[in-house]
């Protein structure tokens, strides 16, 4: 393998690494946030009631 | 997002700005080019595993919970960085030297061992149930972990045997100065990088802590 193989491959899996990261950051703090809606709606209809 | 744009314009400026090495010294001289990525990445996690030494500290002498949540954040932080630096370094020793580890290297050791700990603490977390006893726990492993910190910064200067010793601060100063700036802004990239995502790590902690507690209340009103 060339040198220029290892440096594709290298960038590759750290540009992976680092998108997977941040997408996992973000992707979390979305069905956290859409959870705590819909339960935060449940206790208030219960409360209401 | 301006970690993610100094990250990006640190690639950019190492593969096609900074000067390429000589093909006399290197066996991979293009390969090399991985180094403005492999050492901030590296220095970034050094940043990770002293953040998730102090709120470890902190959680555990002084019960704050945001030391919960910022021991949490750098725990996976650490994880992140940390398999970049490893991945990197094992492409790069396969092609500089013909085989993508040393198990008699100290510094390639330690690094790895830091990286497996930060592992067991991310993995380790999810599985156990939130508690202060399971905190201690995690909290003690970060902690102690930490001593391999200071082992894996003065590894190449006291065991010099495959990991290339510091390029840089030093007194031989082998380092070009356009392959300096390019590390530096690298470097001040990964930092900012690692704080914003700590930060972003924390927030998504106290969400996890929410909802857990309205979960709680929720199955109490619900008997």
């Amino acid at each position: 393998m060339s040198g220029q193989n290892y440096l594709v491959a290298a960038y590759l899996g750290m540009i992976g690494a680092l998108a997977l990261w941040t997408w996992t950051v973000f992707a979390r703090s979305k069905t956290l946030e859409a959870k705590i809606n819909s339960l935060e709606k449940a206790l208030f209809n219960e409360e209401s009631e | 997002m301006l970690g993610l744009f100094g990250v990006g314009l640190t690639f950019w400026l190492g593969m096609e700005w900074a000067p390429s090495v000589s093909i006399n010294a290197f066996q991979a001289p293009d390969a090399q080019r991985i180094f403005y990525w492999h050492v901030p990445s590296a220095w970034a996690a050094m940043i990770a595993f002293g953040m998730l030494f102090v709120a470890s500290i902190i959680w555990f002498f002084k019960r704050k919970e945001w030391a919960w949540r910022l021991h949490v954040a750098s725990s996976e932080a650490s994880l992140a960085t940390g398999l970049m630096c490893v991945w990197s370094g094992c492409i790069w020793g396969a092609a500089e030297w013909g085989v993508p580890w040393d198990w008699t290297d100290i510094r390639l050791n330690t690094f790895a061992m830091l990286t497996l700990l930060s592992l067991y603490l991310v993995l380790g977390r999810r599985s156990q149930p939130d508690g202060i006893e399971t905190r201690d726990t995690f909290s003690a492993f970060g902690m102690y972990g930490f001593v391999l910190v200071p082992i894996t910064y003065i590894a190449t200067r006291l065991w010099q045997i495959r990991h290339p010793g510091p390029v840089i601060a030093t007194s031989e100063g082998s380092l070009n100065s356009d392959m300096s700036i390019v590390l530096l802004i690298g470097a001040i990239s990964f930092t900012v990088l690692i704080i914003g995502h700590v930060m972003a790590g924390m927030r998504l902690t106290k969400l996890e802590m929410h909802l857990q507690d309205l979960q709680t209340r929720f199955e109490e009103e619900s008997r």
